[in-house]
């Protein structure tokens, strides 16, 4: 299988940096595969799921708390201001921190600002329970 | 002849302000190394972002952002200044606000209107101080400074931005890290991203989803973000530095002094014993 050239960037570190065979992400557009060979494309990432495919068929997966895609012919870049592989997440964090958010949406009801940025909190630590397997319908009326 | 007693209790006093600048020493070597070490992660991110912008700009021929657009002299300039939560750090805290102070005086006096962002209780109390208008104050997130928090600055910052058209740009006083022994106050602007549109356009077809634009404007936010985090961090290690060195500086220092303190005590203990020896010498001879 062919392969490319992929690095994943965030803040604290480079997550990933190496050679794939896929990659499948959302835009604000809808899911985008890029394989290699792929024509030069730049999206906005959205928050959602990541994944990718190795040369030794591994699949690895990971949340993605939105960015950027660029892919150009000597390599294809993600640029997102957190990301984790689904295997990192501490699933009762994200838990704690999407009732943390839950609260906090009802709490600003008057203030669109923050009620926007809670909405986003809450949008991260869903996705982040959705990559780590937890379903976040089951612990919702603990 | 110096009083022993009051030599003994200066030595005291030295050894005890010896041990708190070693400890201040250790204290701030270790958090240097952490901090160190984070500035150093934030790089690629930051570059990334950068050079992402810098393509979109150079290779889309009808490129257009409000960003990259100059706006007219002589209006508000906001200046996020970034220095440290404590002092005891040598020159670092007041370098960089001489800067700051320096580029306010210098819009004043262009007749424009400077705005600050302080970061870091130093800068806060200054600009407290100094009768600048503030847009919003920030202490003691330094050390523990996430990307969050730079993101909900950037946000505050572009809000003002799109909102103020008088606003003619938005710079960054902060203080880079050079070498243990080096950190240099710096200011850099933000926005407008004028250097980015001007680099070599080339026309290659790349596809943009949902256009340019769009790709380039929602990377100005996190681009701005890591400006931000790379200067807080960067700060801190600068900060964390400083204090190292001044503190390594005071240590020497009181270890001098209580070599000379010592030097001091020792003699007068000399002369006290033959003062002592020479009266005695001296009764047993009236006696004979």
């Amino acid at each position: 299988m062919k392969t490319f050239r992929l690095q994943i960037i965030t803040p604290d570190r480079i997550l990933f940096d190496g050679d794939a065979v896929q990659l499948t992400a959302r835009t604000t557009e809808g899911d985008v595969g890029i394989l290699a060979g792929h024509t030069r494309y730049a999206a906005v990432l959205k928050t959602g799921v990541l994944t990718i495919k190795l040369e030794n068929g591994e699949t690895r997966t990971a949340a993605v708390a939105g960015g950027a895609l660029k892919v150009s012919d000597e390599k294809t870049t993600v640029i997102t201001t957190a990301a984790e592989w689904a295997e990192e997440i501490d699933a009762d964090w994200a838990e704690r921190s999407r009732q943390d958010a839950l609260h906090k949406v009802e709490q600003y009801k008057n203030e669109p600002d923050r009620q926007e940025r809670a909405n986003l909190k809450l949008q991260r630590a869903l996705n982040r329970l959705r990559v780590s397997g937890r379903d976040p319908k089951v612990t919702q009326n603990k | 002849m110096a009083n022993l007693k009051d030599i003994k209790r200066r030595i005291h006093s030295v050894e005890s302000t010896m041990q708190i600048t070693k400890a201040m020493e250790l204290v701030a070597s270790s958090k240097f190394r952490h901090a160190r070490e984070r500035a150093e992660a934030a790089q690629p991110f930051f570059n990334a972002t950068y050079k992402l912008m810098a393509e979109i700009a150079a290779e889309d021929p009808y490129f257009n952002s409000q960003y990259v657009h100059k706006r007219m002299e002589n209006g508000a300039v906001l200046l996020i200044v970034i220095a440290g939560d404590r002092g005891l750090a040598g020159g670092f805290n007041s370098n960089v606000l001489k800067m700051a102070q320096a580029r306010i005086d210098e819009v004043k006096a262009q007749g424009g209107n400077p705005i600050v962002m302080p970061i870091g209780q130093k800068a806060v109390d200054y600009f407290a101080r100094h009768e600048v208008k503030v847009l919003k104050a920030y202490d003691h997130v330094a050390e523990h400074a996430s990307i969050y928090l730079a993101m909900d600055m950037a946000e505050l910052v572009l809000q003002n931005y799109e909102r103020h058209e008088s606003l003619q740009s938005v710079e960054m006083v902060y203080t880079n890290y050079v070498s243990p022994l080096v950190q240099e106050a710096q200011k850099i602007g933000m926005i407008p991203l004028e250097n980015l549109a001007g680099s070599h356009p080339r026309n290659c077809a790349v596809e943009y989803e949902p256009s340019a634009e769009e790709v380039f404007d929602r990377l100005v936010p996190q681009y701005l973000a890591g400006l931000i985090y790379g200067g807080i961090v960067e700060s801190f290690a600068s900060e964390q530095a400083a204090r190292r060195t001044a503190m390594e500086n005071a240590t020497d220092n009181a270890e001098e002094m209580i070599d000379s303190l010592s030097l001091l005590y020792n003699r007068a203990r000399q002369g006290a014993i033959t003062q002592e020896l020479t009266e005695i010498v001296g009764g047993a001879n009236a006696q004979n």
